[in-house]
């Protein structure tokens, strides 16, 4: 069969064919990185960090309050109530424990006094 | 003489094709992924803003008296807190034109262990103007109470902590 076409047609659906693979590859990459973002986001909604720190400051400010059994009662109640997590609070003479837990993140905190 | 060019072109034609719709379909696919991804980071900032005003508000301006927000809760203060929880959360430093709404409920422990709650306020004009679709988010605070007499129902009368809670959404 005698040659009639030379190859540069070749040649240029060759670099045509590499350049749409990069192009694949890179589509993937955005998809991957949007649900990066996604899930990041998600796990800092989840996160109670504000309720923690809410539940520490209060602690904290009634700890040498009288009544303290009542109000640590108060604090465990409205916590499983109102924010589905499990709280307790107990001290020794030196020391005062926090455990927290709401299914997903559990936290504890042992303060020396 | 048989000519098989024409099979070659017809596969590359079927290559290219393919790999066009697919290479598409990726990209249209990224682009309706975004959404979701975004409200819920605007849900965010708002839960932040409001947690972070409701614990400025909790601090106390001396170190023997009483925080703000404990001083209107003691004193069932509503237009006071109204006031300054208004001003915290829309105090923006561009002074942008955001209206932002709030209804913030008592949650107490009553004497036989269970959960009574009472309204304590909310940003004012509300009967007749909520669309029942707002889009709002849960903002809480610990209040610790050590004087119950102006509080209207009968809480127990003694050191306790309440829970504060305050539902707000943008107009």
């Amino acid at each position: 069969m005698a040659r009639l076409m030379n190859e540069d047609g070749q040649w240029i659906i060759l670099m045509g064919f590499i350049i749409s693979i990069m192009i694949f590859f890179l589509a993937i990459i955005v998809n991957q990185s949007i649900l990066v973002g996604q899930t990041t986001a998600e796990s800092v909604l989840d996160f109670p960090k504000s309720d923690i720190q809410d539940l520490r400051s209060e602690v904290f400010e009634s700890a040498d309050s009288p009544e303290i059994s009542d109000i640590r009662e108060d604090i465990k109640a409205l916590s499983l109530s109102r924010k589905y997590a499990v709280v307790n609070i107990s001290n020794t003479t030196n020391s005062l424990t926090i455990d927290y837990n709401n299914g997903v993140t559990s936290y504890h905190e042992t303060i020396q006094l | 003489m048989v000519e098989n060019d024409a099979i070659l072109y017809t596969i590359e034609g079927i290559a290219a094709g393919i790999l066009v719709i697919t290479t598409a379909y990726l990209i249209i696919s990224t682009t309706t992924i975004y959404t979701p991804g975004d409200t819920h980071i605007s849900d965010m900032q708002m839960e932040q803003l409001g947690y972070d005003v409701l614990a400025v508000m909790d601090i106390p301006r001396t170190d023997v008296e009483n925080s703000p927000l404990e001083t209107y809760v003691q004193a069932d203060n509503t237009t006071g807190f109204r006031e300054d929880f208004l001003r915290l959360a829309t105090a923006n430093a561009q002074n942008w034109d955001e209206d932002i709404k709030f209804n913030a409920v008592i949650y107490y422990r009553k004497p036989d262990g269970t959960i009574d709650y009472y309204p304590f306020s909310d940003s004012g004009n509300m009967t007749g103007n909520l669309t029942g679709s707002e889009h709002l988010v849960k903002v809480t605070r610990r209040v610790f109470v050590t004087d119950t007499t102006n509080i209207s129902p009968p809480l127990q009368v003694r050191n306790q902590s309440v829970l504060l809670e305050v539902l707000m959404w943008r107009d």
